[in-house]
């Protein structure tokens, strides 16, 4: 996953952003516990999203504790000590797509980026395989998801098309959480949502430098030289599929943590949004505040 | 059934008023028109009639007397079913169109764009790509059923329908991530939002 689903940290409460953040370093507390040092390294924030969603639909409870910070054992850290599945659940899922991801990234990167990508590989591979052997099936889903993904950009997939591996993916670990009822069809729709938002939210970010380097990008073909114009069309398919994730969430039943999950699907997708479309060009202060790195 | 407080988002003590705005509030949340044409639009449905359902045994609980149910007395903020579906569709009489309509209603999207699929293109109506846009609107493709409205609501402006549908996606396009032109401090991300666990941030974007 690539960190798109983040807080507003702004419009948080002080107590909701250190739970939040507890859950943050007790999914990394998790990860090393259940795989090694390695394995912290694949901490995202999206991954901590799914832990909270999979706790609150769950109604986990969760005990905070104090440790040291494995980075940097001159902090103490509040963590999160789940008595549920969900820690360890959306650490696996970490776990799995990070080996996926770096799959993806030797078949289309240069030459730096992909012995990286290899070296980084043989680490998580073990990792990887403890991760597949407890959840066989996020290991399937997400394989298949790239044959899929693979296959939509070796034919030059629309907007639509390109998305949906992704966004398929998201929607079946959504459907994954443990719900009951009628509320199980929601996930999966919110989850479709999510992911689409995701991949086009990584595609519009990344569509400068596909350009530059010929890499298959979604939205290439709507760019017509104007740089500015076509960010302004991504912003509204992403409006359009952020709106669509708003309603399915609102038909989830949210228990605890609501304030946090609430505060990442209404204000955190939309700022992160107008700050990956229009920060980078964004000409009100005449500075541009992000240099993207090559 | 559960507690009609919690459903309400109220807690007991509430006066009216109070229950009355949250009503409202989640009517707004939850109305058809909101879900129109959309895969979660029976869910909305359950959850509205769980929240008419809530309001009026409070209410019936307080004094003793329903509003939602008899309704004739109710204010009219609150929302019918009943008057509401007997206006949705204005069919136009052709019968794939309608067959198509049923199938989309049963949540059947193969067989209903199978059916779409089998009239030529010259022999498209806006109604065609109308009920193409809401399949693909169900599907979770939303740039193809943005394009679909689109030439719908050109080929028919005066239809109430596709206008209805052509607004909806309109609104949602136009969003809430609104380019202002200035940046405030809060707009200002950094390279990582919330620096959860700095440390770990820091090392991760060396990695990345």
């Amino acid at each position: 996953m690539f960190g798109y689903l983040q807080i507003d940290k702004d419009e948080l409460k002080v107590k909701d952003y250190r739970l939040y953040k507890s859950v943050y370093c007790g999914l990394c507390r998790q990860m090393g516990k259940d795989y090694g040092i390695a394995a912290r390294l694949t901490l995202s924030y999206d991954c901590t999203v799914l832990a909270l969603l999979y706790m609150s639909l769950n109604s986990e409870k969760c005990r905070v504790i104090h440790k040291r910070c494995v980075v940097n054992p001159l902090k103490k850290c509040e963590f999160c000590n789940c008595e549920g599945k969900a820690l360890e659940f959306a650490g696996a899922v970490s776990v799995i797509m990070s080996y996926n991801k770096l799959e993806d990234d030797i078949n289309d990167s240069k030459a730096l980026k992909k012995l990286t990508a290899r070296i980084m590989k043989l680490v998580f591979k073990r990792n990887y395989k403890e991760a597949a052997g407890k959840y066989p099936e996020i290991a399937a889903i997400t394989e298949q998801m790239l044959k899929k993904q693979t296959a939509a950009e070796s034919e030059q997939a629309d907007i639509d098309r390109a998305a949906e591996p992704t966004a398929e993916l998201i929607s079946k670990l959504c459907a994954m959480l443990g719900l009951k009822g009628h509320s199980v069809h929601a996930a999966e729709v919110f989850g479709y949502y999510v992911g689409r938002w995701i991949y086009l939210m990584d595609a519009a970010d990344d569509l400068e430098k596909d350009i530059e380097f010929g890499v298959f990008n979604p939205f290439k073909s709507k760019y017509n030289g104007d740089i500015e114009e076509t960010m302004a069309y991504c912003n509204e398919v992403l409006n359009m599929t952020a709106a669509q994730i708003t309603l399915a969430y609102d038909l989830l039943d949210i228990g605890a943590y609501k304030s946090i999950l609430d505060n990442i699907i209404y204000d955190g997708i939309p700022k992160k949004q107008r700050y990956c479309i229009f920060g980078k060009y964004s000409r009100g202060n005449g500075k541009r505040r992000r240099v993207k790195k090559r | 059934m559960n507690d009609p407080y919690g459903i309400l988002g109220v807690p007991g003590n509430a006066n009216d008023d109070e229950i009355k705005k949250a009503y409202r509030t989640l009517v707004k949340k939850y109305h058809p028109d909101r879900y129109q044409n959309s895969p979660l639009s029976k869910e909305a449905n359950e959850k509205m009639k769980e929240i008419n359902l809530a309001y009026d045994t409070v209410m019936k609980e307080r004094h003793g007397k329903t509003t939602y149910i008899n309704g004739k007395n109710s204010d009219n903020t609150q929302y019918d079913e009943k008057s509401r579906n007997a206006n949705t569709y204005n069919y136009s009489g052709n019968a794939v169109y309608e067959r198509v309509r049923m199938l989309i209603k049963g949540f059947n999207f193969t067989e209903a764009e199978q059916l779409l699929g089998d009239i030529l293109p010259t022999g498209r109506t806006s109604e065609w790509y109308y009920l193409m846009c809401v399949i693909s609107y169900n599907r979770g493709w939303l740039e193809e059923a943005n394009n679909y409205i689109e030439t719908a609501y050109s080929m028919d402006p005066s239809n109430a329908e596709y206008y209805e549908m052509y607004r909806s996606i309109k609104n949602q396009r136009e969003g809430t991530a609104k380019h202002t032109g200035e940046n405030s401090i809060s707009d200002c991300f950094g390279d990582c939002c919330c620096d959860c666990c700095e440390d770990m941030c820091n090392i991760l974007r060396r990695f990345r």
